[in-house]
């Protein structure tokens, strides 16, 4: 095994279709770690057609103009490399990690199903991954306790018509109105070069991937006409609004957002310490006060707070918790509410530094695989145009203050800002009672 | 129009080779250590030969308890994280049936400080007693919901169909085991397993300037050597086989369904030609039944089969959750597609993808030092030579069509296999019946280990 052991080495490229290319070393030697981002998500679609970007997604996989059905896998597997793609509501992520000698195969595979996919897409390749989708739906929120609580929340927390009302699996009417022009057109508004940054993690010089990287991409040409996302501007706060369900579920569960400002302000950096503060972590309050010392809620090892990172919207604070056996659910989602409130109340330094290391901690972890490097620098480079930021990122919660912390609690953690939703144990027919 | 290239030839495989490890003796453990220059997170694990199936039937679950109590740290009260959050790192534990891993991931320039801190928790915790009945009923209300979760109260009903002893209950002992469970006994399985016994120490990351050996003081201490652990293997669960268990789930809109059997040792059996096999029919995105119930039928979002072998026996399974109208078919297509591998064996290309993604693609399997680390584990846990890596890759290499076929009809044994099936039993039992694999027989979920 080889290694350079270099840092912080990034190269950047623009080719002339618009392609963004980024290279970075990689701390173990042999691999070549393929990141590519599309400026495409679920926030492009329209009412009616929800699910589409990650339906599109699993087509992107079923062969393309050179590349017959499931050969892109096929190859990859044999490899031994790793695949797979995933959507969010900002964008669409296609990433493998290959041997590096099939650095130039994996680049081929992928521009091939760029420039040439809806030459492969056929009626029957719909049908089949629809089909797929579905089952991925009911796996893993309508045959799973509290399955539905993000589609819930995002429902509640952004208005009907809004962009990120809806979660990026979409609906099963939806899923089946999906039709073969439709993913032929929605392939050429937002598939092309210029939408495109892509990541190579490896031990090669930056030059010899940029000519690679030109070699299969550079003749793409660039979208004749650049798509433009739903208007996602979104001003003040959600309101105060609250549901509670009944289903059949283990146990009362407690789901609460906040809406916070967009991802990369640092109004959300601040908001994102909060979240650290609060619940992340089994040093963090949530844990140590609801679990710890007065039992009402289930151990979740401490990750009961997060943020849910929109770029183009005013993003989430989210708490979520199980309440103990013998424990209401109204006793936990109080407790819960409590707990937030009392942010406003003041926060101690000590508490403000490990707040930072947990987060700087997860940052590092997450870059410290040739993997886990190309997806942050595919990230910061889409949604910043800024890899460097992969470096830099913990620095911004250096300068944050606990006052800061505190006076943005005070402003953003309100019940007028908040949806809480809360899951009871189903006693008869499962009944929804919307509350306020 | 674009203007593509011809798809290019894969370049020269490099041959790939997995590190020898440094391996000193410290007091009465052993340090082993690989160095990866430039890597920013170190992984260190500790091993102790102290997993679910050496413990005491009484006490089923308690290893899993001390492993989570472990978590409260030297002063108790959830203490541990905290004090590791600190220095950017995070705990590590994980308790199988045949051993009980700690360790802690750390910035390679705190590694000292970090394995400072397991050290401590792991030889002198404080193991209050609130602290432990708090983790223990935690642990069994828990277990109740993850339950709820189709898959898992599928895949944890498996081996009370397989086996009888220790192996018919989940490795936490479940809800049942675990409240009989009392701070003596987890203290008393602590001491005379984990605090007192030195075990393995497994290191990987920049080592540039560390000093292994005070490392392995550190955490060894004046522990004693570790023991030789004898397992024998278990007995059959009664009942005829092959057959189908309900699992009633009402209303359930998917089924989550495991075929499963018993396997060899793990000892007995050849790696790269049993596993091999098993990546042919469902260990591979492209395997036979993914192709199958996911590509052609678009029955589930994914299916997957693989050996679960042990130091004393294993299970093969195949898991998938399937849309439930389809669930008695996707069963047949499954059971189908094993007597097809049986009869017809697998084709030159099914060969060839097995045989490179376990050579050529080492690199990339061994891409982090935690997976560096896991590698290392399973190499002390089984007593595997340190070149076992490159071992397997030889076995790999020189695979036959022929090896694989044989081990198809050596090792898959659906008429001795047991289909646990997680739905709706009102629709399901009938259609399950009709396919004719073995009597269907309705459990609640609730009485599988009381």
């Amino acid at each position: 095994m080889t290694s350079n052991g270099a840092a912080r080495q990034i190269s950047q490229y623009r080719l002339d279709n618009g392609l963004r290319l980024i290279t970075a070393p990689a701390a173990t030697g042999q691999v070549a770690a393929v990141n590519l981002w599309y400026g495409v998500g679920s926030r492009h679609e329209v009412p009616g057609r929800t699910g589409f970007a990650h339906l599109f997604e699993h087509l992107m996989f079923e062969g393309s103009g050179n590349v017959p059905k499931g050969e892109h896998f096929k190859v990859i597997e044999a490899l031994g490399g790793e695949l797979n793609a995933s959507t969010s509501s900002d964008r669409t992520n296609y990433y493998e990690t290959v041997p590096e000698p099939a650095l130039d195969l994996a680049l081929w595979l992928e521009a091939d199903r760029l420039a040439t996919l809806r030459d492969g897409v056929t009626q029957e390749v719909l049908d089949n991954q629809r089909d797929v989708v579905k089952n991925e739906r009911r796996q893993r929120y309508d045959n799973q306790p509290y399955g539905t609580a993000f589609e819930r929340i995002l429902a509640h927390a952004y208005p009907e018509g809004h962009p990120y009302h809806h979660p990026t699996i979409g609906s099963m009417a939806d899923l089946d109105a999906a039709d073969l022009d439709y993913v032929l057109s929605f392939h050429k508004a937002h598939y092309g070069p210029d939408n495109l940054v892509l990541t190579v993690v490896s031990s090669l010089e930056p030059e010899d991937v940029r000519e690679r990287v030109a070699r299969y991409f550079g003749g793409i040409p660039a979208r004749e006409t650049v798509a433009t996302a739903p208007d996602a501007s979104l001003e003040g706060p959600i309101g105060s609004k609250s549901l509670v369900v009944e289903e059949q579920v283990p146990a009362p569960a407690v789901f609460v957002v906040h809406r916070v400002p967009p991802y990369g302000t640092r109004e959300f950096d601040v908001m994102n310490l909060a979240s650290a503060v609060l619940g992340q972590g089994q040093g963090s309050r949530l844990y140590r006060r609801l679990v710890v010392e007065r039992g009402l809620a289930n151990d979740d090892g401490g990750a009961s707070s997060d943020l849910f990172d929109f770029r183009y919207t005013q993003s989430l604070f989210f708490i979520s918790m199980i309440a103990r056996d013998g424990v209401s659910g109204e006793e936990l989602e109080t407790a819960v509410f409590e707990e937030t409130a009392a942010l406003a109340d003041g926060i101690g330094e000590d508490e403000l530094e490990r707040a930072r290391a947990v987060l700087e901690r997860d940052h590092f972890q997450s870059i410290s695989t040739p993997a886990g490097l190309a997806n942050t620098l595919s990230s910061y480079t889409q949604l910043f145009d800024d890899p460097e930021l992969v470096y830099t990122w913990p620095e911004r919660w250096a300068s944050i203050t606990a006052d800061e912390v505190v006076d943005y609690a005070k402003r953003l953690l309100t019940p007028e800002n908040r949806f809480s939703l809360r899951y009871e144990v189903a006693t008869s027919e499962a009944a929804e009672k919307a509350e306020a | 129009m674009s203007s593509l290239q011809p798809r290019p030839a894969l370049g020269e495989p490099v041959r790939y080779t997995f590190p020898k490890p440094t391996r000193i003796k410290v007091g009465s453990g052993t340090v082993v250590a690989v160095d990866l220059p430039g890597q920013p997170y170190a992984a260190v694990r500790l091993i102790h030969p102290a997993g679910a199936i050496n413990e005491a039937h009484e006490h089923m679950g308690v290893a899993i308890l001390v492993g989570e109590s472990l978590e409260d740290g030297v002063d108790g009260n959830s203490s541990l994280a905290p004090a590791l959050e600190r220095y950017g790192a995070e705990w590590v534990g994980r308790v199988g049936w045949d051993s009980f891993i700690t360790g802690v991931d750390a910035p390679a320039r705190r590694l000292k400080d970090a394995v400072s801190l397991l050290a401590e928790a792991v030889r002198t915790p404080a193991l209050r007693s609130d602290d432990i009945v708090r983790r223990r009923d935690q642990l069994v209300e828990r277990f109740r919901l993850e339950n709820s979760v189709a898959s898992t109260l599928a895949s944890r009903a498996v081996g009370s169909q397989l086996f009888t002893g220790r192996y018919a209950v989940p490795p936490s002992g479940g809800d049942v085991y675990q409240q009989r469970l009392t701070p003596e006994i987890a203290r008393s399985f602590h001491a005379d397993n984990i605090a007192s016994v030195a075990g393995t120490l497994v290191i990987v990351g920049d080592l540039t300037g560390v000093n292994l050996e005070e490392l392995g003081a550190a955490v060894f201490g004046d522990a004693a050597p570790t023991p030789q652990r004898h397992t024998a293997a278990p007995g059959a669960a009664p009942g005829e086989r092959p057959r189908i268990v309900i699992l009633d789930r009402p209303g359930s809109v998917q089924s989550a369904f495991v075929l499963a059997h018993r396997a060899p040792a793990r000892s007995e059996v050849d790696l790269p030609r049993v596993e091999g096999m098993s990546d042919v029919l469902g260990g591979m995105f492209t395997s036979r039944l993914n192709l199958e119930l996911r590509e052609k039928h678009g029955y589930t979002y994914g299916v997957g089969s693989r050996f679960d072998l042990r130091r004393d026996s294993g299970v093969f399974v195949i898991s998938t959750q399937v849309n439930a109208p389809t669930t008695a078919h996707s069963i047949t297509v499954t059971l189908e597609q094993i007597a097809e591998l049986q009869r017809k064996g697998v084709t030159e290309s099914e060969l060839q993808a097995v045989r490179e993604s376990h050579t050529l693609g080492l690199p990339v399997a061994y891409a982090s030092a935690g997976r560096m680390a896991w590698a290392l584990i399973e190499m002390v846990v089984y007593d595997l030579p340190e070149d076992h890596v490159d071992r397997m890759r030889a076995g790999y290499e020189q695979l036959t069509a022929e090896d694989l076929n044989r081990s198809a009809r050596e090792h898959l044994h659906p008429d001795d296999a047991v289909v646990v099936v997680a739905g709706d039993a009102a629709s399901l039992r009938g259609p399950l019946e009709e396919i004719g694999f073995g009597p269907v027989s309705v459990q609640d979920p609730d009485t599988l280990w009381g």
